[in-house]
């Protein structure tokens, strides 16, 4: 052929076709770019989630982009759509979104859609469309009328000739290149892109298998064979002249050269600009009335008003920063308001603001808690606005981090409401601005080390049990780290996992590794655009019946479309809760955004870290930090939160700063002018302001500018490419070359990382909330923290909390118990229970009594709870609120809403049988209210004295082996005479839950399916449920034994995932004793070094990012008493880390490291460790010597001596972070990050204890699975 | 379909790879025309042996021998062998 070869892909499939595609659109382009190629094609099969990113990944390499799809046509067959212009694009969009609204599950078009988008469109018949089976078929007249067809209904068709050598197809592509010879009809060439080289068929192979859900060598599955690769010029001159040679008639001579010539010209055609065709690089904001000025002026006037009347915190005495006079302060807050309206006016985003505050309205209109996140906090305008609680004047914060008018981007501004209600916000906003004009934001969910092996391992045929172990002894890691963690992991290290035959299954599913698998609705971001937002981004229906775009984050920003990020927080649901829960039981209506922000009683708990249950704080690491740091007000809060960050411990801020902050140092500046800016921190650079505050006073740049270096500042080589500006400025300022160096370097190993104190101070506002509420409403804070779950730790770990501070936490009651937890006052008769019986009422703790329990006041004094509060640690006072909390229906394992609404709709209840026939639950779910005990109260069954759920002390008589009616210490005994026990002088025989059992299983025979609703409730209630409901005769009350203690909390954790009426821990009272264990209580009293054991339930895992680069696993052991906090280092992971991930109930040899600045702050080093239940059977069979015996030999548990199955060790892994395992992190200023730390938030996935774990012993009969 | 054989044969190639003749049972088959040429990956994920670097199998459906006959050659290119797969009727 004469000339240099060209070629451009008009048919390429990137890892946005699902399931289909292995290279990312960047890899692509970058190849097509060193290939020489003048332009490429993306046309991923059933969507357009990949098109900006081909845009953007084009511009970067210099090529021009294509963009198409891959369609299924309901017809039959698959075609692919070429946009030319904006026209086209615009059809593109439209008819992808058609695509997706069809009824069915899958995609697909019909001839008639295309035809009606078919403006700006090319339509590419290749072997897969129906003219192309047609061929395969050797129906030459079938497929010419297929043909015809198309042309009849599109003015744009061409015949797209593919051959990547499989059977036939060399054959195949000769005849359809003839078919469209002989209609007159352009043929283009394609390679029918899929993977990068060759090599990619085999991952390409599995995803098909993945997407077909069958085996590999299924007949579903195509043959494949490396041939459909992104492959050059040259390689696509054969592929045209083997063709051409295949085909027979007329110009076949010069068929080679016209495939290609056509080829080329379709490309030319389809080339799109970014800027005119796609709307790159311009804003689409919402239509508003009016024009850019009456928008500014109506931004102006609110403003104004707020200032007049004083609607800003500083214009109140108590948001004054100390020193600052009313009328300095009003003078502040109008300047700045001209300063920021300044900003605004220059960046035309008066329309953004008025926008987004009209949603704020809305939605805090709707009843719905909404408080701003992020660095919109920063702007005085967002506070005028009513947008945010928090006035930048009162905390020093500044607009230009987040708006400055030499920044092109959008501002974002974030919302945070109920979790729980984020989707009624949505619709708010939907209903306000119309779908033609909102959208959701998606996002991808990509293949991770486990979900890759899953898919390989199924598509290669292994059984599901091991599939599912192999997964699972992963942690949450990348899947290209997969070979990394097998040896350096040494929980995998120990497994037999390296086993070769598993080493083609790791190599595939490192493949795989970050390729999209399932497209989902973004947790918070929704799209505000104009109306010509549907012809800007294709639109799917999201799982919630949202409209979805297939623009994701990323995206939304280059296709130049408004973000708002509207968060669901689990906090602002549980504090709604709480809230609702005060207003029910006192009247009391408490504006938690009004309270002040400077209780005193508040900061106490806070200092004392009984945060657990707090937004933010609440984390083992936070809870040390608090400790140490001591906050005093809202400004300390904003610290402790931008100190628990990677970039303060990396540049080992918070050392330097607690010295200075408790006067052991003086606060040393790099040079006196930054003294104003870093006078906050104690000389410490903590927040973004402050560096922005440095670069500014160094080289005079002026603050926008500030925050371009400071963003520049955190990309990679960006220090070393500022360095010489930053010198250079700084010196012709006139400061001296060693403090401009010593400045350079405070600013470089901040880098990018430390917070944006505008953020920390919208995060300080509700972390305050919540310890107020606490601390004051503790029993309603309970109860929303327990229905929302909002935080790190799974339900028993608050439970044992609220059990510490006072709260009593009451059982499951038929009667009683609600959807969601519920405050209660424990002597309350309307909650309908004892208003028959009330003195019989099963409290764990004896009887009943207005707000606090006269038996908890009684141990209080003298009891075990006093020995095993923290110091320090008071009850709140007496309060009018409740003191007790309800146990929730839903927590029930496998009850359905519909169960829930009809017990709840039922209540009271006389007896089972009532309960059966009017609440209609299935029988499992009867089953398991009478194991909890749900009918306890009703049939007056004793609850069990000791039951408080506080660890017996160890050397106390211990309840285990459990006898029937253990007398606990302390504690009353049931029998004994007193006001405080239970008087069982019921005239009927009282029945046992296994008695009640039973009776479920009579109901359940004798009732048919479609119960009945019986109208017989006034019938029983007089004579009580036992003689009332006739299922006395049928099942005898006390002909089964009671359920004891053991059995009682493991049926807990059966069916409610916690224990309620004891701690798990009491049942190994003698072991521990035995073995003179250290509770946490009284850690605070141990020598720093003591060797000692603890032990405890797993509450959390978490492998953070620390100093010195190494993986070190933190870890909190609930013992009843509180929580041990474990630090295990690399040295001993070999040992301990298998046993750590793989059991619940832990026992555990360390040394006590107590952290230099606070008295409280006390971990332990483990270096040893075993599973509590193993240790417990060989003590029930040889005693104590044979532990220890046991002990000294080393790991001692499950999976000990079979390494396989692996999810025996390493099950419940918390995640691991996503860096390169071969070489960790290392930043600028030496910081190490392990490969394994976690990058993401806390956590550990630990908010369900392992229900299975929970140990077998001999003679325990119920043992749940 | 013919007869399957999938016996090993050696076979001579131009340097492109395409065959020009090849030694069945002791006799030597010329080839006149290559008629089909495809790939197909090989089984591997049934296999317990490391994965190649070429997982592709090669067919070449070709006329050879005297009278002439059409033999199916597999080339398995990791391995580099050849197999006669089939001769057609």
């Amino acid at each position: 052929m004469p000339g240099p070869a060209q070629f451009t892909h008009l048919h390429v499939a990137s890892s946005y076709s699902l399931r289909y595609g292995t290279a990312t659109p960047a890899a692509l382009a970058a190849r097509a770019a060193s290939l020489g190629m003048p332009a490429l094609a993306l046309t991923d099969r059933d969507g357009l989630y990949g098109a900006f990113k081909h845009v953007q990944a084009c511009a970067d390499v210099g090529i021009k982009p294509l963009l198409g799809a891959d369609l299924a046509v309901s017809q039959g067959g698959r075609v692919t759509l070429l946009a030319t212009g904006r026209q086209g694009w615009g059809s593109l969009c439209r008819l992808v979104s058609a695509a997706h609204a069809a009824d069915d599950d899958v995609p697909a078009v019909t001839l008639e859609l295309i035809a009606e988008h078919a403006a700006g469109l090319v339509v590419l018949l290749g072997p897969a469309s129906d003219v192309g089976q047609a061929v395969a078929a050797r129906h030459p007249d079938l497929a010419r009328r297929a043909l015809d067809r198309w042309r009849h209904l599109v003015p744009g068709v061409a015949v797209e000739v593919v051959d990547h050598l499989d059977h036939k197809s060399t054959f195949r592509a000769a005849r359809l290149a003839e078919l469209a010879r002989d209609a007159g009809v352009p043929a283009v060439l394609s390679n029918a892109v899929r993977y990068l080289d060759p090599v990619g068929s085999l991952a390409a192979q599995v995803l098909d298998a993945a997407r077909h859900l069958v085996p590999l060598g299924s007949p579903k599955i195509p043959p494949h064979n490396g041939r459909a690769y992104l492959a050059g010029p040259d390689d696509m001159t054969v592929v045209a002249k083997r063709v051409a040679a295949a085909m027979t008639g007329p110009g076949t001579a010069s068929a080679a050269i016209g495939l290609l010539a056509e080829t080329d010209e379709l490309a030319s055609r389809c080339m799109l600009d970014a800027a005119y065709d796609l709307g790159v690089g311009t804003h689409h904001l919402p239509e508003t009335e009016g024009s850019a000025y009456d928008q500014y002026k109506e931004l102006r006037d609110r403003c104004e008003h707020a200032i007049l009347h004083g609607r800003y915190r500083t214009a109140s005495a108590a948001g004054r920063p100390r020193g600052v006079s009313r009328l300095k302060a009003a003078q502040q807050a109008r300047d700045r308001l001209e300063h920021e309206l300044d900003i605004i006016a220059r960046t035309g985003m008066a329309a953004y603001f008025l926008t987004v505050a009209d949603v704020a309205d809305r939605v805090r209109n709707a009843g719905i808690r909404c408080a701003i996140r992020g660095s919109g906090a920063g702007s005085f305008v967002n506070h005028l606005l009513g947008i945010s609680a928090i006035d930048p004047l009162e905390h020093d914060l500044l607009m230009e981090r987040f708006l400055s008018p030499i920044r092109a981007t959008l501002p974002d501004i974030d919302l945070d409401v109920e979790s729980a209600r984020r989707l009624d916000a949505y619709r708010i906003i939907f209903d306000r601005y119309g779908a033609e004009r909102t959208a959701c934001v998606c996002m991808m969910e990509t293949y991770r080390a486990r979900s890759a092996i899953r898919d390989v391992a199924a598509a290669m045929s292994l059984p599901p049990d091991e599939i599912g172990a192999i997964a699972k002894a992963f942690p949450h890691i990348r899947a290209k780290h997969i070979t990394a963690a097998l040896t350096e992991l040494p929980e995998l290290r120990r497994s037999r996992l390296n086993d070769a035959q598993l080493a083609t299954l790791f190599g595939i599913a490192q493949q795989l590794d970050g390729l999209p698998r399932h497209v989902a609705m973004h947790p918070c971001g929704v799209l505000l655009s104009d109306r010509t937002l549907l012809n800007r981004t294709a639109v799917q229906k999201s799982g919630e019946g949202f409209p979805l775009s297939q623009l994701d984050k990323d995206d939304a920003e280059i296709a130049g479309v408004i973000k708002l990020d509207v968060l669901g927080v689990r906090m602002q649901s549980a504090m709604a809760h709480t809230l609702a829960e005060i207003r029910r039981t006192t009247g009391m209506r408490i504006d938690i955004d009004a309270i002040a922000r400077d209780d005193q009683a508040t900061y106490a708990m806070i200092q004392r870290s009984e945060t657990i249950g707090c937004f933010q704080i609440e984390s083992p690491g936070q809870r040390e930090l608090v400790k140490k740091l001591a906050p005093r007000d809202i400004a300390d809060l904003i610290v402790d939160i931008s100190l628990f960050r990677p970039g303060p411990v990396n540049s080992d801020m918070i050392g330097p700063f607690l010295r200075t902050r408790h006067g052991l140092a003086e606060p040393r500046y790099p040079h006196e002018n930054l003294a104003d800016a870093l006078k906050e921190t104690g000389g410490v650079v903590v927040f973004h302001e402050q560096v922005l505050r440095i670069i500014d006073v160094l080289t005079g740049c002026g603050l926008p500018e500030a925050d371009l270096v400071r963003r520049h500042l955190s990309r990679e080589g960006g220090p070393e490419r500022t360095a010489p500006w930053f010198r250079a400025q700084a010196l012709a300022r006139g400061f001296d070359p060693v403090t401009v160096e010593r400045v350079w370097q405070v600013v470089a190993a901040f880098g990018g990382f430390g917070f944006c104190k505008a953020h920390a101070a919208a995060f300080a506002i509700p972390v305050y909330q919540s310890a107020w509420l606490k601390r004051h409403h503790p029993a309603a804070f309970y109860a929303g923290v327990l229905t929302h779950d909002p935080g790190m730790y799974p339900k028993r770990v608050i439970i044992a909390d609220a059990r510490l501070s006072g709260v009593q936490v009451l059982p499951v009651d038929v009667n009683a118990s609600s959807p969601d937890w519920m405050a209660e006052d424990q002597g309350n008769p309307s909650s309908g229970t004892d208003a028959s019986t009330p003195a019989t009422r099963p409290s764990p703790l004896g009887g009943p009594a207005a707000g606090r329990s006269p038996a908890r006041k009684l141990m209080e004094s003298s009891g075990p709870l006093q020995a095993l509060r923290l110091p320090g640690r008071r009850p709140p006072e007496p309060a009018a609120s409740p003191q007790a909390i309800r146990c929730s229906l839903r927590e029930v394992k496998g009850i359905s809403d519909a169960e829930i609404a009809r017990i709840v709709a039922g209540q009271p209840y006389a007896s089972l049988r009532d309960f059966w026939n009017r609440a209609r639950v299935s029988r499992p779910v009867a089953e398991h209210l009478v194991l909890i005990g749900a009918f306890d109260s009703l049939y007056d069954i004793p609850g069990f004295p000791g039951a408080p759920n506080v660890r017996v002390e160890p050397r106390s008589p211990a309840p285990y082996p459990p006898a029937p009616y253990p007398p606990a210490p302390c504690l009353p005994a049931p029998a004994a005479p007193g006001p405080l026990s239970p008087v069982p002088l019921s005239p009927v025989p009282r029945p046992t839950r296994r008695d009640l059992l039973a009776r479920v299983g009579v109901l359940a025979r004798q009732s048919s399916p479609a119960r009945e609703v019986t109208p017989a409730l006034d019938l029983f209630t007089s004579v009580g449920p036992e003689a009332g409901d006739g299922m006395a005769d049928l099942v005898p009350a006390g002909q089964l034994r009671e359920l004891d203690p053991a059995e009682r909390v493991a049926t807990e954790l059966e069916v409610l995932g916690f224990d309620v009426s004891r701690h798990v821990m009491s049942f190994y009272a003698d072991l521990l004793a035995g073995l003179e264990v250290v509770s946490s209580a009284e850690l605070p009293g141990r020598e720093n070094g003591e060797a000692i054991l603890v032990a405890g339930a797993k509450v959390a895992t978490q492998t953070p990012a620390v100093r010195s680069g190494q993986r070190i696993i933190f870890a909190s052991l609930d013992d009843a008493a509180g929580l041990v906090d474990l630090a295990f280092f690399e040295s001993v992971q070999d040992r301990c880390a298998a046993r750590l991930f793989g059991s619940w109930l832990l026992l555990v040899r360390g040394r006590v490291r107590r952290a230099g600045a606070g008295p409280m702050a006390v971990t332990v080093n483990g270096y040893e460790c075993w599973d509590l239940p193993a240790l417990e059977e060989i003590r029930v069979a040889g005693g104590m010597d044979a532990v220890r015996a046991a002990m000294a030999v080393g790991d001692v548990g499950p999976g000990t001596h079979q390494p396989l199955p692996p999810a025996a060790q390493a099950t419940d892994v918390a995640a691991a972070g996503s860096a390169d395992p071969a070489a960790p992190v290392t930043f600028a200023n030496g910081f190490v990050l392990s490969p394994y730390a976690e990058t993401g938030g806390p956590g550990g996935n630990l908010k369900h204890p392992p229900r299975n774990l929970w140990h077998a012993s001999p003679g325990s009969t119920a043992t749940p699975n | 379909m013919g007869r399957v054989y999938g016996e090993p044969v050696e076979v001579q190639t131009r340097e492109d790879g395409r065959p020009t003749g090849f030694t069945w049972r002791g006799r030597r088959y010329t080839v006149t025309a290559v008629q089909e040429y495809w790939l197909v990956n090989r089984n591997w994920w049934r296999e317990s042996s490391p994965l190649p670097a070429r997982p592709e199998l090669e067919f070449w459906r070709v006329e050879a021998g005297r009278p002439a006959g059409t033999y199916e050659l597999r080339r398995d290119i990791a391995a580099g062998t050849w197999t006669l797969r089939r001769i057609a009727d």
